[in-house]
Parts: C-alpha cells; structure tokens; sequence
C-alpha cells in the first residue's frame, strides 16, 4: 500500500521539481559564463507564461503534432513511477524492468521525431531526423550494458539491480566497472545536453523539433524534457550508485534516502554542467564516432562477464 | 581629360599606363592621377573588358568594385569605373573608367572574364538601368523584388530620395539559383531572419539530408539609399558623418576611406599627427570587431561560454574607444583634412595600460579555445575557399587572407600610419574558418603593437588642414582595411560643395558572392560558422510587438499592416492603440 502511495507522490513531486532542476542548470551556467544570470525560479514563470499562451499549430500538421506533447509528458510521469530515486526499490515493480524502462525512453522519442517531421517546417524536419539517428546509435549501447548487470545480478528489475551491486552480490566486477562507464556516457548523450544537442542545435537547426511549438504544448515538451533529464540520471544513480537509498518504507530510511538522493543529484548536476559548458557542440557527421566508443565499451563489458572477470 | 602637371613617369601606375598603351591600340582615350598612387584611365568602351581582364590576370589586379556614375549633367554620358587594386608589379589603385552615351544605354560585360565584376554589374544595371551585355546574371541585386521596371533610383533625373514608388507586384519572385538536378534537393531556408544571423538576409540551402549540395541568397533588405541621400541633400563635408553610420562595427573605417577619397581628389594634405589618430582609431575598431567575431564563432559551435568570456574582453576594447571618442563607438571623428579630437598625453598613457590587459586577457582565452573539445573538428576543413575561386571573386580581408592570399590595404597600398609599420599581412593556407579565425586571433595581437607603437611615437604639429580650395568636378579613391576586409569609397565632389557621387563598397560586398562556394560540400551544421567566418555585417530590422503596460493589452503588429503603412503613411499601426 506504501509503495503505491510512494509511486503516486514521486511523479507528482518530481513534476513540481523539475524546473528547480532546470533552473539550477540555468544559473550553473550563468555563472560560468560571468553573467548575472536568471533566478533559480526563473523555469516556473516561463511555464507559466508559456500556458497563458496561445497553442499555434503550422495549418499542415496533423495529428501525431498535436499528441507528441502530452504523450511525452504522460510516458515520463509513468516513467517516474517506476524508477526507484530515493527508495532501493521500484515503487511499481512492473514499471522497473530495465527493458520496460529503455522502451519506455524510446517510446516519446519516436513521437518526437514523428511530430517534427508532421509539423512541416524544414527546420523541426531536419532535426526529427537528427534525433531519430542519434538515437539509434544511442540505444544499443545503454541496453548492452544493463543486459550485462542483468546478467551478472541475475535480475532485470533496476531496484534490483541496484540492490545487488549495493550488497556486492554479483559477478564479474571489472565487467561491471565497464558497464557503469559505458552506462554513464550513454546516459550523458541521452540527456540532450551540450556537446550531443543535436537534435535541438538552437545555432544550427533553431531548436529543431521545438521550432513550430507554442503555448501549452511547448510548455509540456520543457517539463517533460527536464523531467527525463531528471529520470535518466536517477536511473544511473539506482542501478551503479544506490548508496544511501532507503531500502524499506521507514520514515527515517526515506528522509535519509530524499538528501542522499538531493546530494547526489545535484552532484551530478554540476558535473554535467561543467561538461556542458566547456566543449563545443561535436559536429552531427561525427556522433557515430562518439557512439561507436560507447557501444564498444558495453561490448566489452559483456566479453568480461562472459569470461568471468 | 586634362593632365596634372609633375613628372608622370615617377608616379605609381605609369608602367600599367604604358602596357596599356602599347597592346591595346587605341583603346587608351586619356590618363588621369588623381594622386600619387592613383590612376584613371578612359578606355574605349568596347575595349573594357579586354583591359580589366588583362589588367586582372595578367597584372596581379584584383576588383574592388563597379562604380556607376549619371554624368550627363557634366559631359552628357553615363560612366562606369571599374576600380582595380594592382597588388604585383607597380603597386597602385587603378581605375578603368568608360563612357556610356544615353542612346546606346549598354556596355559590354566585364563579368563573363572576370566574376569578380558580376555584383557590380547587377548593381548597376538595377541603380542606372545600363544594360551589360553578356551578363551572366541577369537577377536584381539591390532593387526589391517588388520595385517597378524603369525606374532608376542613381540617375540624376530619376526621382526625388522621398519618392516612394508603386509597387510592381505583392509576390517575393526572386529566383534562388541551384545547379542540382530539379527534385533532388531539398529546400532549407535561412533567414530573411535567422537565429543566428540576427540580421536580414536570405539564404537558401539545398540539401540532400545534412549534405548542402549548393546554396545561394539574396540580400539588400535593409538597403537605406546612403548614395541617394548623400547627393540629394548632404554637403560633401557632412557625408563622413552619414558614412559612420554604414556600420554599426567599423563606421570609422568608412568615413575614413570617405574622408581620403575627397582629401585625394581635392589635394589635401592630411597633418601626420591625425593621419596617426585615424590609424589608432582604426586599430581600436579592429581590436572590438575581431573579439566579436571570435566570440561569434563559439556561438556558432554551441560553445556560449566562450563566446560569453569574449563579450566580457571586447568590453574593455570598447572602453578604450570611450576613452579615446567619448563614445562606444568610434564615430564623428573625421573631417575633410584631418580629425576633431587629439589623442591627449594621460589618455595616451592609460591606453598602453589598457592594451596590456587585453593582450593577456585574450591570450588566455585564445589558448582555451583552441584547446576546447571539437573546436577542431568543427572548424578545420570547413567551409572551403578554393583560392581559384578567391582569385576569382576578389575576397577582401581575412575572408581571403585565411586562403593564402596576402591581401591586406594597410600593407599593399600604406596610408596614414600604416606607412610607419614594419608589421606584414598575415597569411593561413587552411582555406577553411578555421584558418580565417587564426587569421584574426593574430591580427588582434598586431593591432595591439601597432597602437603601442604609434601612441609611444605620436608625431606632433596640428590636427587638421583647412588650408586648401574646394573644386568641383573631382574624383578618386578612398580606402582602409576594415576588421572584415577593404573598404573603398569613390566619391565626385560638386557644384555647391554638394557631394556629386558617392560609392561606397563595404568590406562585405565583396565578400558575399564567394559564399555560395563556401556553402558546396559542407552540412546544415556547418552553415552557420561559415556564414559566420566570413564576418558578416548586413543592418538592422525587426517588426514590432506594442505592449501597453496601463492597459495590460499586446498587439502584435502584422507585416501587413506595417508593409501597408510603409506605402501610404496613413492608419499608423499605433494611431488608436497606445
């Protein structure tokens, strides 16, 4: 009964934080580039300026373009049920199978991509494209490795996992410290940020898919955006890192596990905005060649688990 | 054409004069110097395109631009110059100059030999409504899409600089050139106003994917009619300070090269001490152009941090303009014969001090950049100048100088301070932005030299010449090299201490028809950095959103309704609203 209760109010809360997030990440930035820079809140009143907006929609589009952003927004919700963030354990289990999850991922992905190239700008086009790619060359190498955790856990569940890792009960430790880099960078490009932003090259594509958005809609794709920014990372930090997560329903483990999983957050928060501010964006022809690093790295963790090391 | 007095074979051009001469008989009507280093000749109008392109390829000259002029009023024809900067043998402007008589209202074109004249010829064709013959291209240049046939805003006795002529047509029916096969390629448009470019211009990308199989654009959106202006209603003395605001970057570079195309034609002597201001001010302006053009470059990679860091230098180089104008920009500071404002001794001192800091400043951000992550990759082999094509199209500044040709006014043909230099161009052979943005970085640190150098040996003595006779009737060049490139004026006094004619070529023009080249082979990610790299300068638009903070009301004023009220002046958009 706590679990459901957990898997109601996490997705709510995550909702409500999600621009906190984002807001962090604007400021991080702003102060890297000598500015001034917005308010940590400065995400919440866009949101909510953008859904007192008019929805505008190109005369051309069709369907898939007017569903993409509540689907998107409605696939992270129910992503953000199952994945344990400040619990050892998936709220849902159903919802924490690694598999559930990546396809769960790629489902609003697909949409995305559908609705840029239904909204018929040449723009939004382009880079529905980009994201279709980049994701196909992503993919592969983050199922790799979770398929070698599983392997080497003996479980699919990402609580699971996580729990298994956390109590060293597992396989093959060098086959998992591959996994875990692999599985980090993997998740590093999945999230959309600078130098893999390709899709969205504000510079090259004027936001690409984004472009022909307005109003509400476009306000839901943000939320939704931060949200999996937010998802994405908790699922690295559940499976390779779950260290200080509750691992029952006690009051006292959750108020633990919620500042564990603060600290961690906002960890990775600065790592990534470190990242992103520092590099160019890499130039689209040559994301396959990043990608090809990933995907062999979770190669090898495979080969190493299949020898036993 | 009469000829000045002195000894004529001792001046620059004279052996161009003389190969002229010998291979083309009879096609040399006269020969002119309008100073030391500058020539004209009238040629034979037939025999025009033979000269350029002799003088072109076979001379080492290189096209600065096309200048039409209506002299009917003067000698009853039309006249073009074609202005040629010999860069080989005899270095020197020379100016190939032909008469049209208004019957035959033709020339033959100079463009099918030599590409560099095509945006000249088009602009005259479109300006005078001389036809060339054997144009290769045959699209309006400047002229809107929707301006009537038959009406040419530079003749004389065309139209008032108020008119506002019907228009033709409602449709933008410009026709964007692509050699691909039809229905291969799509269409990417960028602009009129893209995010990147923040200022009006058109491009048209076709793609095959990423891949930009070719590309081309219009331009002269923003057109602001300066020429018309100035000889409808502006004294010649008061054209610099119009000339400033050619460009919001290098307005000073302007008027300079406005200031010495009236200071040769009319014989002034310019006092050293302003010849070394104008070359400090220039320098100053290079110093805040080329940071911007760095920090742009980041932009353009996705790399805002930098970009950002940039902004934060160039605003000390701005600073340093303050310091030096009163203002931000290094405006209103040319006259005819010399400059308002000296350079004075504190000032000086706390330039240097100044200098410094930038010169370390931008060191350190130069070396971050060039080692951030995917610089390389993103700008090294991107966006191609073939120097055949270069060679072509006379590109000016770092545009070409980042493909191996050392082309650079303040070295070629030395004025004011820059005769007082030991400093050479500087060269890259990488033809890509990468090689253009290098190109950059090391002329900033050689602006910073130059200063030091010139505020330590300030010569001293007056500020400006006002000793000299005004007469009417007189032409010839003026130049500097801009941050982006040369920047030439032709100007022709007249009667009345009007301006007669006045040509401005910014830097830009000339840099422009190489791009579609530039564009070929590269992907859509790419487009904006190589827009980027050639440093583009357009001029500003933007349509209106009207927000009544009493009323809390917003309206959003369409193209229509402003496009409406740019044609009739009535029912302003705001009349009734606020």
């Amino acid at each position: 009964m706590n679990e459901i209760l957990l898997a109601i109010i996490q997705p709510v809360l995550l909702l409500l934080a999600a621009p906190l997030f984002s807001g962090v990440s604007r400021v991080l930035r702003a102060k890297m580039h000598t500015r001034r820079g917005p308010s940590v809140f400065q995400d919440y009143y866009d949101l909510i300026k953008l859904f007192k907006r008019e929805d505008v929609r190109t005369r051309d589009s069709g369907a898939p373009f007017r569903i993409m952003p509540v689907l998107f927004l409605a696939t992270v919700l129910l992503l953000a049920m199952g994945v344990p963030m400040i619990t050892r354990f998936c709220p849902i289990p159903a919802l924490g199978d690694f598999i559930v999850v990546v396809y769960l991922l790629a489902l609003p992905r697909f949409f995305f991509a559908l609705s840029s190239i239904d909204s018929s700008g040449s723009y939004p086009g382009v880079g529905g494209i980009r994201e279709l790619l980049a994701s196909s060359l992503i993919e592969p190498s983050m199922i790799i490795a979770l398929f070698a955790v599983a392997i080497a856990t003996g479980c699919s569940n990402i609580g699971d996992m996580g729990n298994a890792l956390a109590t060293l009960s597992f396989t093959s430790p060098i086959a998992m410290v591959v996994a875990a880099f692999a599985f980090c960078i993997a998740c590093y490009m999945e999230l959309g940020k600078l130098p893999y932003d390709v899709a969205e090259a504000e510079q090259e594509l004027q936001e690409g898919p984004l472009a022909e958005y307005s109003g509400p809609s476009l306000a839901m794709i943000k939320l939704a955006m931060s949200l999996k920014q937010i998802i994405v990372i908790s699922m690295v930090l559940a499976i390779f890192f779950p260290f200080g997560s509750a691992v029952d329903m006690a009051p006292a483990s959750l108020a633990l596990g919620l500042l564990a999983f603060l600290v961690k957050m906002s960890i990775v928060f600065t790592v990534c905005a470190l990242i992103e501010n520092t590099v160019v964006r890499v130039r689209f022809k040559l994301l396959s060649q990043h990608t090809w690093m990933v995907v062999g790295c979770s190669v090898l963790s495979l080969a190493f688990l299949v020898m036993g090391i | 054409m009469s000829k000045r007095g002195g000894n004529k074979d001792k001046r620059c051009g004279s052996t161009h004069v003389e190969v002229i001469r010998r291979q083309f008989h009879g096609a040399l009507v006269s020969e002119e110097w309008q100073s030391e280093e500058q020539v004209t000749m009238t040629i034979r109008a037939d025999s025009v395109p033979d000269v350029v392109q002799f003088l072109y390829y076979r001379r080492g000259g290189w096209l600065s631009v096309v200048v039409g002029n209506d002299e009917r009023p003067i000698n009853g024809n039309f006249a073009l110059y074609y202005v040629l900067s010999m860069e080989e043998v005899d270095r020197c402007i020379c100016v190939i100059r032909s008469e049209i008589s208004p019957e035959a209202g033709a020339f033959p074109s100079v463009a099918a030999r030599v590409p560099a004249c095509v945006w000249g010829e088009r602009e005259v064709r479109d300006m005078f409504g001389l036809t060339p013959i054997g144009l290769p291209d045959e699209r309006r240049l400047v002229l809107p899409d929707d301006w009537p046939e038959g009406l040419y805003p530079l003749r004389k006795d065309s139209m008032d600089y108020r008119h506002r002529p019907e228009l033709a047509a409602d449709l933008e029916n410009y026709e964007f050139l692509n050699r691909a096969e039809p229905g291969t390629t799509t269409v990417i448009p960028m602009g009129p106003l893209h995010i990147t470019s923040d200022e009006p211009g058109h491009f048209r990308l076709f793609v095959e994917g990423e891949h930009i199989v070719d590309a081309d654009y219009r331009m002269f959106y923003v057109h602001r009619g300066m020429e018309k202006v100035a000889e409808t209603r502006m004294t010649y003395d008061s054209v610099p300070f119009l000339a400033d605001r050619i460009c919001g970057i290098c307005g000073c570079a302007h008027s300079v090269a406005y200031a010495e195309s009236v200071e040769n034609s009319q014989g002034i002597a310019v006092p050293e001490r302003a010849q070394v201001i104008r070359s400090i001010l220039l320098e100053v302006e290079r110093l805040h152009s080329h940071l911007l053009n760095l920090g742009l470059v980041c932009h353009f990679c996705g790399f805002d941090t930098g970009f950002m860091h940039f902004f934060r230098v160039r605003e000390k180089a701005m600073d340093l303009a303050e310091m030096l104008t009163g203002a931000r920009k290094t405006y209103g500071l040319n006259l005819i014969g010399g400059v308002r404002r000296d350079i004075l001794a504190d000032q000086s001192m706390k330039t240097i001090a100044m200098l410094a800091e930038l010169r370390r400043e931008t060191e350190q951000l130069v070396e971050a950049l060039l080692s951030t992550a995917n610089f390389e990759s993103r700008t090294a082999g991107i966006g191609i100048l073939d120097p055949a094509v270069a060679r072509d199209y006379s590109p000016v500044g770092p545009t070409v100088r980042g493909s191996g040709f050392a082309r650079d006014t303040r070295f070629d043909h030395p004025f004011d301070g820059y005769k007082r230099t030991d400093k050479v161009a500087r060269v890259h052979d990488g033809c890509d932005v990468k090689s253009r943005t290098l190109v950059r970085v090391e002329e900033f640190f050689d602006s910073l030299d130059m200063i030091q150098s010139w505020l330590e040996n300030t010569p001293s003595g007056p500020i400006l010449n006002e000793s000299w006779e005004y007469k009417p009737h007189r032409f010839a060049v003026g130049f500097t090299e801009a941050p982006r490139g040369e920047d030439l004026h032709w100007s022709m006094t007249g009667d009345n201490q009007k301006c007669y004619r006045w040509r401005a070529k910014a830097s830009t023009y000339s840099n422009w028809p190489v791009l579609r080249s530039m564009l070929r082979g590269n992907t859509i990610a790419d487009a904006a950095v190589i827009v980027g790299s050639i440093d583009p300068c357009y001029s500003c638009t933007d349509r209106v959103t009207v927000v009544d903070i009493g009323k809390k009301s917003q309206v959003v004023i369409t193209k229509q309704e402003l496009e409406d009220y740019c044609r009739d002046r009535s029912r302003s958009p705001l009349s009734g609203r606020g």
